[in-house]
């Protein structure tokens, strides 16, 4: 049996001081989350909680707006649709019966058509003109969800082409 | 029954999947507005729901029992960790499949509106305490530490719900869970979904079981571990 002498008497380790450490640790995990949620949290701030103006609110606010960028959202009006050069020229409407023209560069999205809400970023072309000037559109599509042809009739096979 | 149960979970789980799959990709018709991007419906929301309610909403509730001292187990903090690691999965496609749709259907990838910007809040939150485990070493305070984190952070899920009806955004609003109680969806289109929603909701359960069984095998393997060394040590000693 070995000589447990003082010089070799197992001698208690002292633990690491772990909790310290951990504090440590975590505090840093929270300062990186604290500034990652702030950056998200500025762009969604900066451009606003609220992602547009509807056509009734511009108008409302068309003197603080000036030629201010924002983004505007209204309904497409049908049979105002026309392709330009440069994109697309056509005229929203708000649900307050107020109408603005746009004229928008680039191509729309797939489900541009009239009757559905649009989201069109640019600004208003003077500071007293109702005329929009857009660089973006985007279709803000409803929740509804419909079948295309819901009364077709099926083929005996099934099919309803 | 319950090991009949447990059993069935997978190949019910995997059937209900294929149903969801086949229904939405062959069966049901297109949309009137969106026409065939419409099948995104049957994927996007069901991942959506287990991402915010299921997944996350097991780990806060497992949290709270293990903060409440009658109840506190090891055991749930597992369950707190593991359904955490699966929300950050289901997160992440769901942001994924969201921008697979917006982009055809809104015609950008990403917008900072209200809903999408705390979704993506939520998925740095579902990290954050994947991290804060990590940085503690003593199995308590760990347990302790994230279970007070996904309860503090678990207020995000109500603001993501209730964003498209308190802010003006491009996300639509609710197309089944409505204030009103009206459903949005139509026909073969709603009951489609809604075997979605079970398909994925019973994936997780089966993720959630798998993942718990593999982090059980793992404390066992650091516990056994533990004590061979200190085994090791005391013939050291003598």
């Amino acid at each position: 049996m070995a000589d447990l002498g003082t010089s070799q008497a197992l001698t208690p380790v002292e633990p690491p001081a772990s909790t310290s450490r951990s504090s440590r640790r975590s505090l840093a995990v929270i300062a990186v989350l604290v500034i990652v949620v702030i950056v998200l949290l500025s762009q969604g701030l900066l451009k606003s909680l609220n992602y547009f103006e509807t056509v009734d609110q511009a108008l409302s606010q068309r003197a603080s707006l000036g030629t201010k960028v924002i983004r505007l959202e209204g309904v497409v009006e049908p049979g105002t649709i026309t392709r330009t050069d440069s994109g697309a020229a056509f005229t929203i409407t708000g649900s307050g019966g107020h109408h603005v023209f746009v004229t928008a560069q680039g191509s729309p999205p797939q489900l541009f058509q009239a009757n559905i809400p649009v989201v069109v970023v640019g600004h208003f072309v003077s500071a007293t003109s109702l005329d929009f000037a857009g660089t973006q559109i985007m279709v803000k599509h409803s929740a509804s969800y419909i079948a295309a042809h819901p009364n077709r009739v099926k083929a005996p096979n099934g099919t309803s082409r | 029954m319950i090991k009949l149960s447990q059993r069935l979970l997978g190949p019910v789980t995997l059937l209900a999947l294929a149903l969801t799959f086949w229904l939405g990709l062959w069966v049901t018709p297109p949309d009137a507005v969106q026409g065939d991007l419409v099948r995104l419906l049957y994927v996007h929301p069901p991942i959506a729901w287990v991402a915010l309610y299921v997944s996350f909403g097991t780990a806060t509730i497992a949290s709270c029992l293990y903060l409440w001292k009658r109840t506190r187990s090891a055991n749930l903090d597992r369950i707190a960790y593991c359904a955490m690691e699966i929300s950050v999965v289901f997160i992440v496609l769901t942001l994924i499949t969201g921008s697979i749709w917006g982009r055809p259907t809104w015609g950008v990838w990403w917008a900072w509106d209200a809903r999408l910007t705390s979704t993506a809040i939520l998925g740095v939150f579902a990290v954050a305490y994947l991290a804060l485990r990590r940085a503690n070493d003593d199995p308590a305070l760990r347990a302790r530490r994230s279970a007070v984190f996904a309860i503090l952070t678990a207020i995000n899920v109500p603001i993501i719900h209730f964003s498209v009806v308190w802010w003006k955004t491009l996300h639509q609003g609710a197309s089944v869970l409505t204030s009103t109680g009206q459903l949005n969806v139509h026909g073969s289109m709603l009951w489609t979904m809604l075997i979605g929603f079970v398909g994925f909701t019973l994936l997780f359960f089966w993720l959630l079981r798998e993942r718990y069984r593999l982090e059980v095998k793992r404390d066992l393997r650091v516990a056994t571990t533990m004590d061979e060394a200190l085994a090791q040590r005391r013939r050291e000693g003598v």
